[in-house]
């Protein structure tokens, strides 16, 4: 039993963007070897994304990149080439899982697919993940996760009305996927080692992250109901959404209150020094039925309070409440520190960089963001040398023919 | 038909709406999992919407859905008899998740500890909306507080606007499905050397963890992203993401360089072929157009993205979603519809890869159809296998059978409140 959980879990991770290198994430900062294979000819699209450090473009300046790919190994093949083919190909045995996350003919145009991967290697574990899935009729289709938060309904149930979707902010479904895969990938090492089987793993990150819109989806085929967008109402609390509080260092503040019966609302009404008005508002029916003129009276509460010292009140007086945390405040936010959420780790060439730590803790064996993201082809020596015994002259010379690149 | 994955694992589910997507996880991959409910039944339960919009404990669409596959006994945790025969169960378990107020079920004598000296194989996951030492711990909690606490909620909704939530709760999914993938990373040194322990998950974190590293912004770069509609990115890079068409909205990446180059040289023609391009964007050089990229524009870079959104909006407004799509399709554009309920069920794709599936209910007396396989193995292949159960659908089979408890002591049991 070494420190950490995944210790000796070996992934050889060919994979970009989010989904796969978020999965393959859980599995390096709790102590799996990953090493990705990158190509400057094809860089991973968030080595070209912001946030950078500093402000300045560079591929090994991405905090985006880098958040997503802390405690792994990086390596660089220009797999279009047939030598970096046969090098890569000489780490499968190595490896109990192989990730990857590009349209479905990459892979297959390379023979790098689970059918010739499986002939290194017959016990391996692979995950491809892609938009929608290996077959079917738009399985090449490209995209991120912004557009499928779109195709997977998420844009449409957000917002104040039908006219004007107000999406989830980013790449939702990206999100959503790894959780899936993670824990499958986990579960099919665990069937391995009782059975002696690998598998294949094709995780359309739509059907994966249909899963979070279930309750919609089983109502409409059932009754032909369509749920749309309904601003902040609920079924089950009134007041229910944000509310207006007083602005702070020129920014405006809200507060989310979320009140539950007569109990909460009176306790609600006293905390907040509220007139009465609210005898408009006694039942929860009124309240929930009069929604839009309860918000109002709300808002009229709350305006002149400040949003931290509000929530201070309502949770003492037993309702829920919560400021609305912009990104400024959550890195002041005093239960995210309570958790130990963020790190700063020394990275290559960023030097000193924001780190978003673990969703969890575990207590025996917890996992932590061993290192900061990898430079691209930061491990090449140590990867070409020490795992594939090539010599320097051999390595230079690969690199001067762009096969390690 | 129950999943070979994990077959043989045994679950037992405490939570309520702060991670029933766990149990359901495991569920899909063939463990066996035991719902422990209250006699009255699980809070998750009295989740409107319901089926028909007829309430009732086997209706709520929430509990059909997240906990499809379960089985489910009741448990009066207030009860000395109830307690006692969950703590007999986590003897037999390998995983139990729970998300009651911190520390409620030490209280009880069901905490990690006291369970863990008999069993000490427990994997016992706890899901908490802000961690087990936060100041907010005893918070009183709803989803639309981790909505606002994890930053998701500010960047949602138009200026001017009271920020806004989702129609189907969320955090408490992501808690359930990072709380399934902590039980399973806690899973694989027990099988080297036996040993469980106790997992926090902080809902709060899982939240932050969507925003798609908009958290590094106001370190990195000294601002912060505001809600702006259907407009997306800060000062610099702000884009529009939705365009109207004739039957609803069109999201789009219009970028340039790498990631969209190729797709909005691809859109640009497609426009010319109905006279929607502008010289100007036959001309371009799409794979190095990156405005935006130093975080500032030109007034060049504003009157091209000015100029190629305005011609898109008036493109998409002579279409249907299903024709757009199509030809995106067809000519790999980084576009897709905002797609509703109705669209996704009708969707070729998840039609061809046979995604939905029927679950006979006999409670209800129906079929249902919801969401299949989270993915597909080759070896054994995940999903539902079986509806929500009702409430103590199998204290028999389970105090019965699986504890041993005879019958005329469930009885007692049951006539005591106890299940």
């Amino acid at each position: 039993m070494g420190r950490f959980a995944l210790e000796g879990v070996k992934i050889l991770d060919f994979s970009w963007v989010g989904v796969a290198p978020i999965t393959t994430k859980y599995f390096s900062d709790n102590g799996a070897e990953v090493i990705r294979i990158e190509s400057a000819a094809r860089l991973d699209v968030l080595r070209l994304a912001p946030p950078w450090k500093d402000a300045r473009p560079g591929p090994n300046a991405s905090q985006f990149f880098a958040s997503y790919n802390t405690s792994k190994k990086g390596i660089t093949l220009d797999l279009s080439k047939p030598r970096a083919r046969e090098l890569v190909k000489k780490l499968v045995p190595w490896a109990d899982i192989a990730a990857e996350s590009f349209t479905p003919k990459a892979m297959r145009n390379w023979e790098l697919d689970y059918d010739h991967l499986r002939q290194l290697n017959p016990e391996l574990i692979m995950l491809s993940t892609c938009m929608q899935g290996q077959t079917g009729p738009n399985a090449l289709y490209p995209g991120f996760g912004q557009l499928m938060a779109a195709l997977s309904g998420f844009y449409y149930i957000a917002g104040y009305d039908v006219e004007s979707p107000c999406p989830p902010y980013g790449a939702y479904s990206d999100f959503v996927a790894p959780r899936f895969s993670a824990s499958v990938l986990l579960a099919a090492l665990d069937y391995r080692r009782r059975t002696g089987k690998g598998q294949y793993v094709d995780m359309s990150q739509y059907e994966a992250a249909l899963h979070y819109l279930a309750p919609a989806l089983i109502d409409y085929f059932a009754t032909g109901s369509v749920l749309g967008p309904r601003g902040n109402a609920s079924d089950r609390y009134a007041p229910h959404g944000a509310y207006r509080c007083a602005d702070e260092d020129g920014n405006e503040r809200w507060i989310a209150i979320a009140v539950n019966d007569d109990i909460e609302w009176k306790a609600m009404l006293q905390a907040l020094g509220a007139d009465s008005r609210a005898a408009r508002f006694q039942s929860k029916r009124e309240r929930i039925e009069n929604a839009a003129a309860l918000d109002e009276f709300v808002n009229s509460l709350t305006r002149a309070h400040g949003a931290q010292d509000l929530t201070h009140k309502l949770q003492d007086a037993g309702v829920a409440a919560y400021p609305v945390q912009n990104c400024m405040d959550l890195h002041q936010d005093e239960n995210l520190e309570a958790f130990d959420f963020w790190h700063w780790l020394e990275h290559k060439e960023m030097g000193p960089s924001p780190y978003e730590g673990l969703q969890h803790r575990l207590s025996r064996t917890p996992g932590e963001l061993r290192w900061a993201a990898p430079v691209l082809g930061q491990h090449n020596e140590e990867i070409f040398s020490g795992m594939l015994g090539l010599s320097a002259a051999e390595i230079e010379q690969l690199q001067k023919e762009n096969v390690i690149f | 038909m129950v999943s070979e994955l994990l077959k043989g694992y045994r679950m037992l589910d405490l939570t309520d709406e702060r991670g029933a997507s766990c149990g359901k996880m495991f569920a899909d991959m063939g463990a066996e999992v035991i719902k422990i409910e209250p006699p009255q039944g699980c809070s998750t339960r009295t989740i409107a919407p319901f089926l028909e919009d007829v309430p009732g404990p086997d209706r709520s669409l929430y509990a059909i859905a997240y906990h499809a596959g379960k089985k489910s006994v009741t448990a009066n945790l207030e009860s000395s008899d109830a307690r006692a025969l969950v703590a007999d169960l986590a003897a037999k378990a390998d995983f139990l998740v729970e998300s009651f107020p911190v520390g409620y079920l030490d209280s009880i004598g069901l905490g990690y500890d006291e369970l863990a000296r008999r069993n000490p194989r427990l994997i016992y996951t706890s899901i908490t909306p802000f961690g087990d030492k936060a100041p907010a711990r005893d918070y009183k909690w709803a989803d639309i507080i981790t909505w606002a606490a994890g930053g998701m909620m500010y960047m949602m909704g138009e200026e001017g606007k009271p920020p806004v939530q989702m129609s189907v709760p969320q955090a408490g999914l992501h808690a359930g499905g990072e709380a399934a993938v902590a039980s399973m990373i806690a899973h694989y040194p027990r099988q080297v050397d036996g040993q469980g322990q106790k997992i926090i998950v902080d809902m709060q974190a899982c939240i932050v963890w969507t925003l798609m590293n908009e958290q590094a912004m106001p370190i990195l770069h000294g601002d912060h992203i505001r809600r702006s509609g259907v407009f997306t990115g800060s000062a610099g890079t702000r884009r529009k993401m939705i365009f109207r068409c004739r039957d609803g909205h069109m999201s789009a990446l219009v970028a340039g360089g790498t990631v969209g180059g190729a797709s909005t040289k691809a859109l640009v023609m497609w426009m010319n072929e109905h006279g929607f391009a502008a010289d100007w964007m036959l001309e371009k050089d799409w794979t190095t157009w990156v405005p935006g990229m130093f975080m500032k524009l030109t007034e060049r870079d504003n009157f091209e993205i000015n100029d190629l959104e305005d011609r898109i909006q008036r493109f998409f407004l002579t279409m249907t979603k299903d024709e757009i799509y199509e030809g995106t399709l067809k000519r790999r554009i980084l576009l897709a519809p905002v797609a509703t309920v109705a669209d996704i069920a009708r969707d070729r794709q998840l039609k061809a890869r046979e995604y939905f599936v029927e679950i006979q209910d006999d409670t209800l007396g129906r079929k249902l159809t919801m969401p299949g396989a989270f993915a597909k193995l080759s070896v054994t292949p995940v999903g539902p296998h079986a509806p929500a159960p009702r409430i103590g659908e199998h204290n028999i089979e389970i105090y019965g059978g699986l504890l041993g408890i005879s019958a005329d002591r469930l009885k007692s049991f049951s006539a005591k409140g106890a299940i």
